[in-house]
Order: C-alpha cells, then sequence, then structure tokens
C-alpha cells in the first residue's frame, strides 16, 4: 500500500463518519456556561487546600517553637525540639514543590505546541517525586520526637539497641531514597516496586511521556 | 470579544471543524463511550482558551494542537482506558478478518497500527494522514520540520513491515 492509498484509505472513512456526527446543541452551550475549568483544573483545589495547610501548619509550629527556643530553652526536651524542628523545616521545602506546582498549573497553555505543553505538564507531574523524597525524609523525626533526657538513664542494653536499630535503620533508608528517587533511575526495579500501582499510574505515563519528549526534543537539537 | 460573540463563535468553530476532534479522538481511542468523553474534555478546552486565537495563524493549527493535548493528558490519567480500547479493537480485528471486506480489514489494521504507536508517534501519524505538510505539523507539535520527514518515514516503514506481514 503506498502513500497515497493509505491517506486516502484513512479520509474517505473518516469523511463518511464525519457526516454523521451531530453534536448536541445543548452540549455546546453547557459548556459555554462553565466558567472555570482546565485540564489541570481537579488538581488545584487538593494542592491549595494542602498550601493553606501547610502554611497553617508551619506558621504555627514556627510560633511554638520560637517560643521555646527563646524562652525555654533548657527546660525543654531537646529531642521532641530538634525533630520538630527538622519536620517544620522539611514541610517548608515542600510546600515550596507545592507552590511551584500551582504556579506551574497556572501557565500551561493547552493551545501551545504538544511537545512544550506536554513537556511541561510531565514535569509537573514528575515534580510530585520530590513531595515524596520530602515526605520519606521526615521518617526519622517520628521515631526521635519521644525521646527524653531520662531514658538515657533508665533504659538498658536491648531497649537502647531496638531503639537506635530503627532509628538508624529508618536514616540510612531515607537518605538512600532521597538522593535515589529521580527521574533517571525510572527504569530500576526497586523504583516501579515503589511506584507500582493505580495511584502512581500518572506518575509512570508522565515518565513515559518525558522520555519521549525528550527523544523528540534530542532529535530536533541534531536535525 | 464579548461573552456573546465568543459563544456564537465556538459555536461555529465546534460545528465547521468537529472533524478534527472526532478524528483525533479515534486515533486515540477505538471505543465509542471513550471517544465522547474525551470529545467534550476537548471541547470545554476550546472554549476555555478560546479567547487565545490569534487570526494570524489557522484555526486548524489552533485546534489541533488543543485537541492533540486533551488526547495525551486523558491518556497519562488512566493507561488502563487506553488498554481497554486496544482489547476492543483486537476483538474487532479477528471478527473483521473472517467476515469483512479487504477495505474494512485494512482499516481496521491501520487503527490497531496507530494505537500501537507511541503518543507522540500516534498524534504525528493523525496529522500525516490527515494530509498536513510538514511545516503545519511542525508547527502543531514544535518540532523541526526536518525531524517531521524523518519521523513519519520511520513510522511509514514500520507500518508498511506491519500490512506486510499481515499480507503473508
Amino acid at each position: 500500500m503506498n502513500d497515497s492509498e493509505l491517506i486516502k484509505l484513512w479520509q474517505t472513512t473518516n469523511d463518511k463518519l464525519e457526516e454523521s456526527i451531530v453534536i448536541n446543541r445543548e452540549n455546546i452551550e453547557e459548556i459555554t456556561r462553565v466558567k472555570v475549568y482546565s485540564i489541570l483544573g481537579s488538581m488545584k483545589p487538593i494542592k491549595i487546600f494542602t498550601l493553606i495547610f501547610g502554611i497553617l501548619w508551619v506558621v504555627i509550629g514556627t510560633i511554638v517553637l520560637s517560643s521555646i527556643y527563646l524562652y525555654s530553652f533548657s527546660e525543654s526536651n531537646k529531642f521532641f525540639l530538634f525533630s520538630a524542628s527538622i519536620q517544620v523545616g522539611l514541610t517548608t521545602i515542600a510546600l515550596f514543590v507545592y507552590l511551584y506546582q500551582i504556579i506551574t498549573i497556572f501557565q500551561v497553555d493547552i493551545s501551545d505546541s504538544v511537545i512544550k505543553t506536554q513537556e511541561k505538564l510531565s514535569k509537573l507531574k514528575i515534580s510530585t517525586l520530590w513531595v515524596t523524597r520530602i515526605l520519606f525524609l521526615q521518617l526519622p523525626v517520628w521515631t526521635t520526637f519521644w525521646w527524653n533526657e531520662t531514658m538515657l538513664l533508665d533504659w538498658g542494653i536491648l531497649q537502647w539497641v531496638f531503639t537506635m536499630f530503627f532509628t538508624i535503620s529508618f536514616t540510612v533508608i531515607v537518605i538512600w531514597l532521597f538522593f535515589n528517587i529521580k527521574y533517571e533511575n525510572r527504569n530500576k526495579k526497586w523504583f516501579q516496586l515503589i511506584f507500582r500501582g493505580k495511584e502512581w499510574t500518572p506518575l509512570m505515563n508522565s515518565i513515559e511521556l518525558l522520555d519521549q519528549v525528550e527523544f523528540y526534543k534530542d532529535q530536533n537539537a541534531s536535525t | 470579544m464579548d461573552n456573546k460573540e465568543q459563544r456564537r463563535f465556538f459555536e461555529e468553530v465546534i460545528e465547521h471543524h468537529k472533524g478534527i476532534l472526532f478524528k483525533v479522538a479515534r486515533g486515540y481511542c477505538l471505543n465509542v463511550e471513550d471517544q465522547q468523553d474525551l470529545i467534550q474534555e476537548m471541547m470545554i478546552q476550546i472554549w476555555h482558551v478560546i479567547h487565545k486565537y490569534d487570526d494570524r495563524y489557522k484555526l486548524s493549527t489552533f485546534l489541533y494542537r488543543i485537541s492533540l493535548n486533551v488526547a495525551i493528558s486523558f491518556y497519562r490519567k488512566n493507561s488502563t482506558r487506553t488498554k481497554k480500547c486496544m482489547e476492543l479493537n483486537e476483538q474487532i480485528i479477528e471478527t473483521l478478518v473472517e467476515d469483512k471486506l479487504d477495505i474494512e480489514r485494512q482499516l481496521n489494521l491501520l487503527e490497531q497500527f496507530i494505537s500501537e504507536l507511541k503518543e507522540i508517534d500516534k498524534a504525528l501519524m493523525i496529522l500525516y494522514l490527515e494530509d498536513k505538510n510538514h511545516t503545519e505539523i511542525a508547527e502543531i507539535l514544535g518540532m523541526s520540520v526536518s525531524n517531521v520527514g524523518t519521523k513519519i518515514g520511520r513510522i511509514k516503514e514500520k507500518l508498511k513491515r506491519q500490512f506486510l506481514q499481515l499480507k503473508s
């Protein structure tokens, strides 16, 4: 089958079918009544809610922790204080990722060229990896915030070994994950194991799509 | 453009260019229900950005960009939808191989081939089959004209091999 036969085959069938399409007028009118909507519309509310909730958490956390640092540092439980400070610090970083995502959502132009738009959308989705990395990084502080100074005196060796085992293993694992959860490792088995499942499908599809976009961009550069 | 004029323009655009939406939807999904959902999503997006249309450029370029971007994003949200479409497609082909005419069988083979392409290759193939010139394809997709030629050549070679394989 040559080129013109191929094009003719596609067009004649589509032309016949096209004639039979009737677009419901009521449907068109309904669409024109939808005032605010975008392809990323569903992403906005949850991100804005998370951002507002996160800002509140960080503001309240900062006020409470600052007052402890300033007025009652010597009497405070240092394990709790430092663990909570790390947690609030990491949440602040995560908020910047959310802020970047919200700004990008507003900047995406669906009428822009396919490769440019899909690159932006894929990168936006893949930036979720940053949030995952930061969330993992918070894990060790949840194993230390409840420690206190009396533990140093009262605990036996076995209790310490058990507690330290958890904290050290968590720390090593999350630091490793922090440096390794990245786009470049998308084809590794452990990566696909972590991001397996329905909820991660859009992320994995975005990674796959970004591969295609990068491939096209490389070819553009070389031609 | 006030709201009334915008609405009238939108209705005209949809009425005269519904074929673009339909063809892109058909290229990305063969299941009729999914096609309808996709066309509706495309119409919503067109309405949302229609005020950005600059009449110094071709309206078809503007519409192809939106339809293809929506179709690809639609796929990304749910890959099981694509799988479902492909399974359905294979079933149709099996029946047609036994019962239907040669031209319909060839069309179904072509549709199956398109459905198996990667997302951006699929966009390229749809535009090629729509007989768009390389410059317009490059403008819609955002790639160089020479790259369009190279990529189309490779996809066509693959398609010819598949047609020959199935004939033999």
